[in-house]
C-alpha cells in the first residue's frame, strides 16, 4: 500500500472508468498504470514467483480492458479487478499444480543480482543491516503465506496487503462476508503457528526492527 | 452474560470494520476476559507482522487490446491442437507415399515395407508320397550300388598291381642272369694279362715316386744342415758375447774392489794417525 495521494485519488476518480468504459483507450492505459502494480503484487504474494504474477497481471488486464463495458456499477471496480485477478490466479495455480517443473524464478534470485533497481529504491539510504533483515523477514512472511491455502491466502492478502474492505472481498470471491471473515481469522491463526514454529514473533523481532 | 464474540466480529474489530454497540460490547467483554483478549493480540501481532513485507516495485508495460474476435477464434487451444495433429498426419501420409511405405499385418505378421515389393518365386518341393519302405529300399539299393562299384575298383586295381609287379621281376631277374653269364664268360689269360698290367702301373707309379721325394729330400736336408749351422755359428757368437760380458764385468767388480779396499785402508791408516795423540794426552 506504497500509493501516494494523486494515485488514490484516481483509484477513486469515476470519470476515469466510465471514459474507459466508452472505450476511451487513453482512459483505459491509465486505469492499467494505476492498478498494475497492485494486482501484480497481490499475484506475486498469491504465487511468490514474478512470472506467474507478471502473466495473471497481463492476462488480468487485457481481461479488464475487454470486459470493462459490461460492468454495471462502478463503485465495485475495485473488486471486480480482483475478482478477474482471483480467478487467473486460480486458473494458474491449477496448471502449476499438474506442472511439476521449475519456474525460472525459483531458480534464479533475480533480486540479488537486480542492483539498478536497489539503487533506485528509496531503501538505498537506509541502514544495510536492517535493509537485509527487512527483505529477509519479508521472504520468511511470504514463504509462510504460501503454507495456507488457497482460499485463505487470497482473502489474507486482500484484506492486509491490498486494503480491501471484507464486503469488497466477499463481492469479489463470491461468498458470503462472514465466510470471508472466518477464512481471514483461520488463516491469521495459521500463520500464527507457521511463524511460531520459525520462531518469529513481535517479541523477538522487536530488537532488530 | 452469555456473550461471546465469533471470529466474524473478531475480525471485523481488528480491522476496525466493528461500530457502535458491538465495538463497544466486545471492548467490555476484552475487559471482562483477558485470556480472550490475549489471543485477539497474538492475531493482531500478526496481523501487524505482515505490515513487513513490502511491495516490489514494478513498471506497468503498455497493454495493447485487439478487439478482432476473429483471432480468437484460431487461439483456441483445443483448435490449435487438432490443427497440429491435421498436420502431423497429412505430414506422415506424404511421406508415406513419397517412400511407398506400406504397412500389412498377416499370419501374426506385422510388415513395415518401403518401395514396390518384391514377387518371390519360392520352389515349394514337389509332393510326393513315400513311404518309410520305400526309403529304406532305396537306401539299400543305393548301399548295393556303393558296394558294387566298390568292388569293382578293388579288383581292377589288385589286378593291375600284380601285373606290375610280375613284369618288374621279369625285367630284373633278366638283367642279373645277362651279368653273371657275362662274368662267368671272362677267360684265365684275360685276368692274367689284367694283373700283369696292374703291376706294371703300379711299378711305374713307384718308381716316379721314389724319383721326386728322393730330390725333395736332399733339398730338404741340405736346407736342415744349413739352418744347423747358422744356429750353431750365432750360438757361439753369442757365448763369446756373454763371456766378454763377463770378464767386463770382473774386471769392474775388481777395480771397484780395488778403490774400496784403498779407500778403507787410508781410512784406517787416517783414524789410526788421529787416535795417538788423544792416547798421548792421558
Amino acid at each position: 500500500m506504497a500509493e501516494t495521494l494523486p494515485e488514490v485519488a484516481m483509484m477513486h476518480s469515476d470519470s476515469l472508468i466510465v471514459r474507459a468504459k466508452q472505450g476511451d483507450q487513453n482512459a483505459q492505459g491509465k486505469l492499467v498504470q494505476l492498478w498494475y502494480k497492485r494486482i501484480y503484487n497481490f499475484s506475486y504474494k498469491f504465487f511468490v514467483d514474478h512470472d506467474l504474477a507478471m502473466e495473471v497481471t497481463q492476462r488480468t488486464f487485457i481481461s479488464m480492458c475487454k470486459n470493462l463495458a459490461g460492468l454495471q456499477d462502478n463503485a465495485r471496480f475495485k473488486s471486480w479487478l480482483y475478482k478477474i485477478a482471483v480467478n487467473y490466479c486460480r486458473e494458474e495455480a491449477r496448471k502449476k499444480k499438474g506442472n511439476r517443473s521449475l519456474s525460472f524464478d525459483v531458480v534464479w534470485n533475480r533480486e540479488a543480482e537486480d542492483s539498478p533497481r536497489w539503487e533506485s529504491s528509496s531503501q538505498r539510504y537506509d541502514n544495510p543491516e536492517s535493509q537485509f533483515q527487512q527483505a529477509e523477514l519479508s521472504d520468511i512472511l511470504q514463504q509462510a503465506l504460501l503454507e495456507l491455502s488457497d482460499e485463505q491466502r487470497e482473502v489474507v492478502i486482500m484484506k492486509e496487503f491490498e486494503g480491501l474492505k471484507f464486503r469488497e472481498i466477499a463481492e469479489a470471491l463470491n461468498v458470503s462476508e462472514n465466510t470471508v471473515k472466518s477464512r481471514m481469522y483461520y488463516g491469521l491463526d495459521g500463520l500464527k503457528k507457521i511463524l511460531q514454529k520459525k520462531n518469529i514473533t513481535k517479541d523477538t523481532l522487536g530488537y532488530e526492527l | 452474560m452469555s456473550y461471546k464474540p465469533d471470529e466474524q466480529e473478531l475480525m471485523a474489530y481488528l480491522y476496525g470494520e466493528l461500530e457502535g454497540d458491538a465495538k463497544a460490547r466486545l471492548d467490555k467483554y476484552f475487559l471482562a476476559n483477558p485470556e480472550v483478549r490475549k489471543e485477539y493480540e497474538h492475531l493482531e501481532s500478526v496481523s501487524q507482522l505482515l505490515r513487513h513485507v513490502k511491495d516490489k516495485e514494478v513498471i506497468a508495460p503498455p497493454v495493447f487490446v485487439d478487439d478482432n474476435k476473429q483471432r480468437w477464434i484460431s487461439h483456441a487451444p483445443y483448435l490449435k491442437t487438432i490443427m497440429g495433429i491435421a498436420a502431423s498426419l497429412v505430414f506422415v501420409i506424404l511421406i508415406a507415399r513419397i517412400t511407398g511405405t506400406q504397412v500389412s499385418v498377416s499370419n501374426h505378421e506385422f510388415k513395415i515395407s518401403f518401395g514396390t515389393p518384391q514377387t518371390q518365386t519360392v520352389a515349394t518341393p514337389e509332393k510326393s508320397e513315400l513311404t518309410a519302405t520305400h526309403v529304406q529300399q532305396m537306401i539299400n539299393e543305393s548301399l548295393e550300388h556303393n558296394n558294387d562299384v566298390l568292388n569293382a575298383n578293388w579288383q581292377a586295381s589288385h589286378h593291375a598291381l600284380e601285373s606290375s609287379i610280375k613284369t618288374n621281376l621279369m625285367v630284373n631277374s633278366g638283367k642279373m642272369d645277362q651279368v653273371v653269364r657275362e662274368a662267368s664268360t671272362a677267360s684265365q689269360e684275360q685276368i692274367q694279362a689284367y694283373v700283369a698290367t696292374l703291376q706294371a702301373e703300379n711299378m711305374k707309379l713307384v718308381k716316379d715316386y721314389f724319383k721326386l721325394t728322393a730330390g725333395e729330400q736332399k733339398q730338404y736336408i741340405e736346407g736342415l744342415l744349413v739352418d744347423f749351422a747358422k744356429y750353431l755359428q750365432q750360438q757361439r757368437n753369442d757365448d763369446l758375447q756373454l763371456v766378454q760380458v763377463r770378464l767386463n764385468n770382473l774386471e769392474q767388480n775388481t777395480t771397484v774392489f780395488k778403490q774400496e779396499t784403498e779407500q778403507i785402508l787410508t781410512n784406517i791408516i787416517s783414524t789410526v794417525g788421529n787416535n795417538q795423540p788423544t792416547q798421548i794426552r792421558y
